[in-house]
């Protein structure tokens, strides 16, 4: 080859210098390899670095649906005008040329007239006196880009019929540190001024219409609490690329469904890649990894029933009722309503600040789940299975003493403490005793039955457990181990308190509603179901939807037949019968067993402040489908029978009417 | 090749392989031109007769024409007019240096307007030298023993040097200080002459750089253009707040800092240019640094062009290139061997050297081995100048192989 000949030649100038060139060329060579070879990823990622801006796009959130397909939550679009710097480059560099020569004109004026003045031409370190420092060229370049932008922004707001005014300082933050993307202008465009503004758009002003996702809840403030709310989080998820240039605005769930189910609704977020000139204007946009849809969550909420008896409170209560109500399919555990009142608007900024902050109303918690409340009498119930178990004759009489302080009151004394009773003296047997909620009767039985016999019931119908719904907003209640009761700091009055369903006990609507379902079905203690599946947005998607198996028992009772069917028809006697304290919740054609309570609400000095007043409940009858539990904290007076069982009494004619319409296929059947 | 029996190659009247891979970097310089011009739109906008792949392609057939011009003469004619050119193109470096005659761009004075184009005299200012240096060094070897004739070797040397660094064109300066070493060597001047020499240029290069990286401002410096110091400091990766009076305000640094960053903005963006590339490049006209303006536009098609080639076609393309310039150059080393004469194979080295010095410095500064300073890469980078004076190099070396054998 000729460089070998070069350096092998008999000419030892030449061959030196032959060698001194091939060295040098080898060197750049070595050189290249270092750069282009061994070191090219790290410039990759300088060019990378330097030229691209990684915009995080937040994927489509999952809609919430009802049962039957009812939209509970969805994405609708909200369209914003922005300004495309991009294209207004050209503009912003002609304006910034015109400034420069206005203002060297201005000072070619001034030296002249500097120059007749003194009658002799400027030195040059004179003349330099007159030139534009870097400062003030930028600033010439600032103020030219603001002149074209407000320049467009008047043209558009003389077009939309809309004052519109562009903030020099906000303009220029975004210019200088968010400059690949465009400039929000306007936000929410109503329909007229979008039909405005497509119409007499020339296309060449640098503005467009953006498309922006907006949670959308259309039922408003129904099953608010069980919907949860979004809060604002551009941050990047697990196992997601942690550095973007920029965020597009995200949401992440906070509680409720959206909170329990973010991960679900959320997607995945996709990157895009905006590639800049080195003056960092955009120049093209790529997709890196696009978004991934989130899933649709279907619960299993009716939300006919849902609405029905979040009106039926309001009405019977007013709107700043303390109250909630759970409504369930005793045989499958899905939570068919859950209302919680005050209502909360799940577009959280909706709500007024203040009233989120009332101490009293507290509208930030769902009572349904997320508040202890002491059962009261409807915890008898629980007392008098545990009796009926441990033998107790139900037809077997009680006398009731009379209280000599309150003449046609009972009473009855543990020790020398004397509990009231508010039925009347006389004997009461075990369906009379449900039915007027004697105090007395279930005091001495359940003393007689024994507490560590109450407490493992109790138990085993898990009270004081979390029944784990999805929405981060349970509370797990209150309940006595049997160590508690068996330590020596128990006695027999707080087994008194105990088993009228005070004291040592407190319990959530929810957890009532699985109670009473255990009792409805014959003694399965089930899982509370509020998410039947979650599936793809797109239908067409091959991906199968997940489902959540419904009707998981989560506990066999393992009581006697015999002694659940002696409650149920004491719980039906409750309610059918005139004298019963549930009668005000009955529905013709529905036979519906109840049990109401009261529970006082003391405050640290021991005086009743209030009352939570109870109705828990299932229907019909015969075939036990509905539990339906409704609680409500007040002030005024009232009891279980007067406050609550009227607002079932609404549940169940909804219940009643959704049934005939579905009729012979009942919502549990259309489930299986 | 080294199958070919040399009496095959002596048929040959031009020296084919040379001129080849000259055809084949004019083939790749007006791809390039075209490449880094056509991604500015401001460039791009200008009618097509105007633009500057085109003119490239008017320089390379006018300097085709004056190289072939010149082969016409023996080289020995031209020798003897040698002086003449060179004290033309030393009368042009001094007019270049008069206000209002040489056109001052970017901070020097290096170009005479002739109305439709502008013309480097420093250009031909090397190309007279080389002439007028082989002519010089061409004497019998025994004289160049003398002091005297080394000395005037050196002065035939200096002249233009400290004219051409005084525009300021320390690129240009830079190579003809190998040319005129390599030629005094092949010449056979005595070794210890060259040694001092090189010795002595050593240290004061030494004794420069310190000056210019170590001593703090307020002491003795030596002057220079800001530009050439802070071109020196980048290469040398020196910190600027180094030279910060010690009482100097954070927001002083902070400038120092930002100025030292704008400074290593070329290198930064060439290296990136370059080391993107990678083993295959992007593809012709697909470099994202030249088309976003990263690589700055004002050098991207004349010194910064093999940046553009390095990314857009990758280290097969750099192999490419530096493939052809060894073709020129060995074949060049070749031409000297078989010179006829000594002014032969001087005029031959000399071109060479100069050739080779410019492709080392402009692909040097492009991956940061050679600190940056305005040499052109010969026959790639955009410039009539540096085209017209490359061909007339090439043109010379060609004309000594043509009169080879006295024909």
């Amino acid at each position: 080859m000729l460089i070998f000949d070069e350096l092998k030649k008999n000419d030892p100038q030449l061959r030196l210098v032959a060698a001194v060139l091939a060295g040098g060329l080898c060197l750049l060579l070595a050189g290249l390899w270092w750069v282009q070879i061994v070191s090219a990823r790290e410039y990759e990622s300088h060019l990378e670095t330097q030229s691209y801006r990684t915009v995080r796009i937040p994927a489509v959130r999952g809609k919430i649906l009802d049962r039957n397909g009812q939209v509970l939550a969805e994405n609708g679009p909200q369209y914003n005008l922005s300004l495309y710097l991009d294209d207004l480059r050209k503009p912003f560099d002609d304006a910034y040329g015109q400034a420069l020569a206005r203002v060297r004109a201005a000072q070619e004026q001034l030296m002249a007239a500097q120059e007749k003045k003194l009658g002799r031409p400027l030195t040059k370190i004179e003349r330099r006196q007159f030139a534009l420092s870097p400062d003030q060229r930028e600033q010439l370049r600032e103020q030219a880009r603001f002149h074209v932008a407000s320049d467009v922004v008047m043209q558009i707001s003389e077009r939309l019929g809309q004052p519109l005014q562009l903030d020099a300082t906000v303009f220029d933050r975004h210019y200088e540190a968010r400059r690949a993307l465009p400039y929000t202008l306007l936000t929410n465009l109503d329909t007229v001024q979008i039909a405005r503004f497509e119409e007499q758009y020339t296309g060449t002003l640098g503005v467009d219409l953006d498309l922006q996702p907006v949670r959308i809840y259309p039922f408003g403030e129904i099953a608010g609490h069980l919907l949860g709310y979004l809060q604002r989080d551009d941050r990047s998820e697990q196992g997601e690329d942690a550095s973007f240039s920029y965020r597009l605005p995200d949401y992440h769930g906070i509680v409720g469904i959206e909170g329990g189910c973010d991960a679900e609704l959320r997607g995945r977020a996709g990157a895009e890649a905006v590639l800049v000139n080195n003056l960092g204007y955009r120049q093209s946009v790529n997709t890196l990894s696009p978004s991934e849809p989130g899933h649709n969550v279907v619960l299993t909420l009716d939300m006919d029933i849902e609405q029905a008896a979040a009106e039926s409170i309001e009405r019977r209560q007013g709107a700043d009722a303390r109250a909630a109500a759970v409504v369930m399919d005793v045989r499958t555990g899905d939570v068919l309503a859950m209302v919680s009142s005050p209502a909360i608007n799940p577009d959280y900024s909706a709500n007024d600040p203040k009233y989120l902050a009332d101490p009293k109303l507290r509208p930030q918690i769902n009572r349904a789940t997320q508040e202890n409340y002491a059962p009261g009498s409807i915890f008898k119930t629980i007392v008098g299975l545990a009796c009926l178990e441990k033998g107790l004759n139900p037809e077997q009489t009680y006398y009731v003493q009379e209280d000599p302080t309150r003449p046609g009151r009972g009473c009855i004394y543990i020790g020398r403490r004397k509990i009231d009773d508010t039925v009347t003296p006389g004997p009461y047997n075990f369906k009379r005793a449900i039915m007027h909620s004697s105090n007395a009767y279930f005091i001495t039985n359940g003393l007689h039955a024994g507490v560590e016999n109450i407490v493992r019931l109790g138990e085993e119908f898990h009270l004081g457990e979390r029944t784990s719904l999805p929405t981060r907003q349970e509370t797990a209640g209150i309940f006595p181990s049997l160590d508690d009761v068996n330590s020596s700091g128990w006695h027999d009055g707080d087994t008194a308190n105990l088993c009228i369903g005070q004291g040592d006990i407190a319990v959530t609507p929810i957890q009532m509603a699985v109670m009473v379902s255990a009792i409805a079905n014959g003694g399965r203690v089930l899982w509370p179901r509020l998410v039947e599946r979650i599936e793809p947005q797109d239908p067409t998607s091959a991906e199968a939807p997940a489902v959540f198996p419904s009707g998981v028992v989560r506990n066999e009772l393992g009581v006697h037949p015999r002694s659940l069917k002696i409650l149920r028809d004491a719980m039906l006697a409750e309610t059918e019968d005139p004298e019963g304290t549930g009668y005000p919740a009955k529905v013709p054609g529905m036979r519906i067993c109840g049990k109401t309570g009261t529970a006082q609400v003391m405050d640290e000095h021991n005086r009743i402040t209030g009352h939570n007043y109870w109705f828990a409940s299932f229907a019909p009858y015969e075939n036990p489908r509905y539990a339906v539990v409704v609680m409500v904290e007040t002030e005024a007076g009232g009891s279980g029978g007067l406050t609550c069982a009227p607002i079932a009494h609404d549940i169940y004619e909804e219940i009643q009417k959704r049934e005939n319409v579905d009729t012979p296929k009942t919502l549990a059947e259309a489930n299986h | 090749m080294s199958t070919t029996p040399l009496n095959q190659e002596h048929h040959e009247r031009f020296d084919r392989l040379q001129l080849a891979a000259l055809g084949g970097l004019m083939i790749i310089g007006t791809l390039f031109v075209y490449s880094a011009t056509m991604a500015n739109p401001v460039m791009a906008a200008v009618p097509w007769y105007d633009q500057a792949w085109l003119r490239q392609l008017v320089w390379y057939a006018l300097g085709l024409g004056a190289g072939a011009a010149l082969c016409v003469l023996d080289y020995h004619t031209l020798a003897r007019w040698s002086f003449v050119a060179y004290w033309v193109t030393i009368f042009f470096l001094i007019v270049v240096l008069v206000p209002h005659i040489g056109s001052m761009r970017f901070g020097a004075r290096r170009w005479i307007d002739l109305g439709p184009f502008q013309f480097q005299p420093s250009e031909f200012a090397k190309l007279a030298f080389i002439l007028a240096s082989a002519h010089f060094l061409s004497r019998p070897a025994d004289e160049l023993r003398v002091p005297l004739t080394f000395w005037k070797g050196i002065g035939l040397l200096l002249l233009p040097f400290a004219l051409t660094l005084k525009e300021p064109d320390l690129g240009s300066a830079l190579v003809l200080l190998p040319t005129g070493l390599v030629m005094m060597y092949v010449a056979g001047t005595p070794k210890g002459y060259l040694l001092k020499l090189m010795g002595a240029v050593g240290l004061l290069a030494a004794l420069f750089l310190v000056d210019v990286l170590f001593v703090p401002p307020g002491w003795w410096q030596i002057s220079m253009e800001p530009y050439q110091r802070d071109r020196l400091l980048v290469y040398f990766g020196r910190d600027y707040t180094a030279f910060a009076s010690p009482n100097a305000t954070p927001a002083e640094l902070q400038r120092l800092r930002q100025q030292e960053l704008d400074d290593q903005y070329n290198v930064r963006q060439a290296l990136i240019s370059v080391g993107s590339g990678g083993l295959t490049g992007k593809g012709w006209r697909q470099g994202t640094q030249n088309a976003l303006g990263y690589l700055p536009r004002a050098v991207a098609h004349n010194d910064f062009i093999f940046s553009v080639i390095a990314e857009e076609e990758g280290f097969i393309g750099s192999l490419i290139v530096l493939g052809l310039y060894a073709l020129v150059l060995f074949s060049g080393l070749r031409i000297a061997g078989q010179a006829r004469d000594r002014l032969g194979r001087l005029v031959a080295v000399g071109v060479v050297t100069l050739i080779f010095s410019h492709v080392f410095i402009n692909i040097g500064m492009n991956i940061r081995i050679m600190p940056v300073t305005g040499v052109p890469l010969p026959l790639l980078s955009y410039g009539g100048s540096s085209v017209l004076g490359s061909l007339i190099a090439v043109g010379l070396m060609q004309n000594v192989h043509i009169h080879r054998k006295g024909y």
